[in-house]
């Protein structure tokens, strides 16, 4: 079936956030994804506030990374959150960025690793799992777990845009978030997914692919482009040579609306 | 100042369009700081009940559009030609 989320930036007031959440709640949209930057306003208050005043869209971090947050907090963080909202909570997670993660002075080491090893720890802590996990980067004791009780699942999304992460986000996610906008980009990032689930012994149908596109909405095509030149421009500077590639080197379109 | 008294100035039908009017100016407003935060909260209670054009909603959306935003609150104010209510929160 197919839905609608959108991203906000928690980087206004707390208020307007939400508002914003609700309006879309309103307006019929399926999910509503926080970004999860240090320079903004934190992803979990800012979700927090948004399932207080929310009845039925899905919320989550969009993304999360586990480098700066250890994947059990964010364990941790969408299952409490799931508690106010049940059943409404879902997790994008991606490897990050590397020009945030040098401003804090941290390395994106084996990403794909790290990935992996995110969403089985994350998966497992919820399920509160006494054995402990261990990972080659991450790793809990035997019963390193909440002392509360979690209900249901969290479905995790890896946020994605190199062939190898694609395949991941088909082998191990709940779904995939793929980070492009032009059709041709989608369609080459679908694929992988799909080989990725076959490697697994999955069918497309065990992960939910979301494209997670620039748009624009303007009264006319010059201002919707405008707008979304930064962050455009964003998302390319910090991916990988291999997308660069795909499109050419120049940016992909955003999609635009008038 | 009592601005339920205010609203009970405005007549119904223009309740709504002037609910919108006003959320507009907060929510592009730069004085969004001055909002507290409770009476923040109170308008997205009204909000997620679609009574933001009720007197009590309107009351609380008056109030935080005057505190944060006054010259732009008046300017609409003056759109709707809600002369009485005008003068009462004109500044003396």
């Amino acid at each position: 079936m197919r839905s609608f989320g959108i991203e906000f930036v928690p980087m206004e007031l707390f208020w307007k956030t939400t508002y914003y959440c609700m309006q879309a709640e309103k307006l019929g949209y399926d999910s509503v994804w926080i970004t999860d930057h240090f320079n903004n306003r934190n992803v979990y208050v800012s979700l927090a506030f948004i399932a207080n005043y929310t009845d039925r869209i899905k919320m989550g971090p969009g993304v999360t990374n586990p480098y700066l947050i250890h994947p059990v907090y964010t364990a941790q963080s969408v299952a409490s959150l799931n508690e106010v909202a049940p059943g409404r909570v879902i997790c994008g997670i991606g490897a990050g960025d590397r020009t945030t993660l040098e401003m804090l002075g941290r390395k994106m080491e084996s990403p794909l690793r790290a990935m992996r090893e995110s969403v089985e720890l994350i998966r497992a802590q919820i399920a509160r799992e006494k054995s402990g996990y261990e990972g080659q980067m991450f790793s809990t004791s035997a019963g390193a777990r909440f002392n509360f009780k979690t209900k249901g699942e969290v479905p995790i999304y890896i946020g994605a845009q190199g062939p190898k992460m694609l395949g991941l986000a088909g082998e191990v996610g709940d779904g995939a978030l793929i980070n492009a906008s032009h059709p041709r980009d989608i369609e080459r990032a679908v694929s992988l997914i799909e080989a990725g689930a076959d490697k697994a012994g999955r069918s497309m149908e065990d992960v939910d692919v979301a494209a997670y596109t620039s748009f624009s909405v303007a009264d006319d095509r010059k201002s919707a482009k405008k707008s979304v030149v930064p962050v455009v421009a964003y998302i390319v500077t910090r991916s990988g040579r291999t997308s660069r590639n795909a499109t050419g080197g120049r940016p992909s379109a955003p999609s635009t609306a008038t | 100042m009592n601005y339920n008294d205010f609203v009970k100035q405005v007549p119904r039908t223009m309740r709504g369009p002037l609910s919108e009017n006003l959320i507009d100016i907060i929510l592009e407003g730069d004085e969004s700081l001055a909002i507290p935060p409770s009476l923040a909260k109170t308008i997205l209670h009204y909000w997620q009940r679609d009574q933001l054009d009720s007197e009590a909603g309107l009351t609380n959306l008056l109030k935080a559009t005057f505190e944060a935003e006054p010259e732009k609150t008046l300017k609409v104010i003056d759109t709707f030609d809600l002369k009485e209510l005008r003068v009462a929160l004109q500044p003396a």
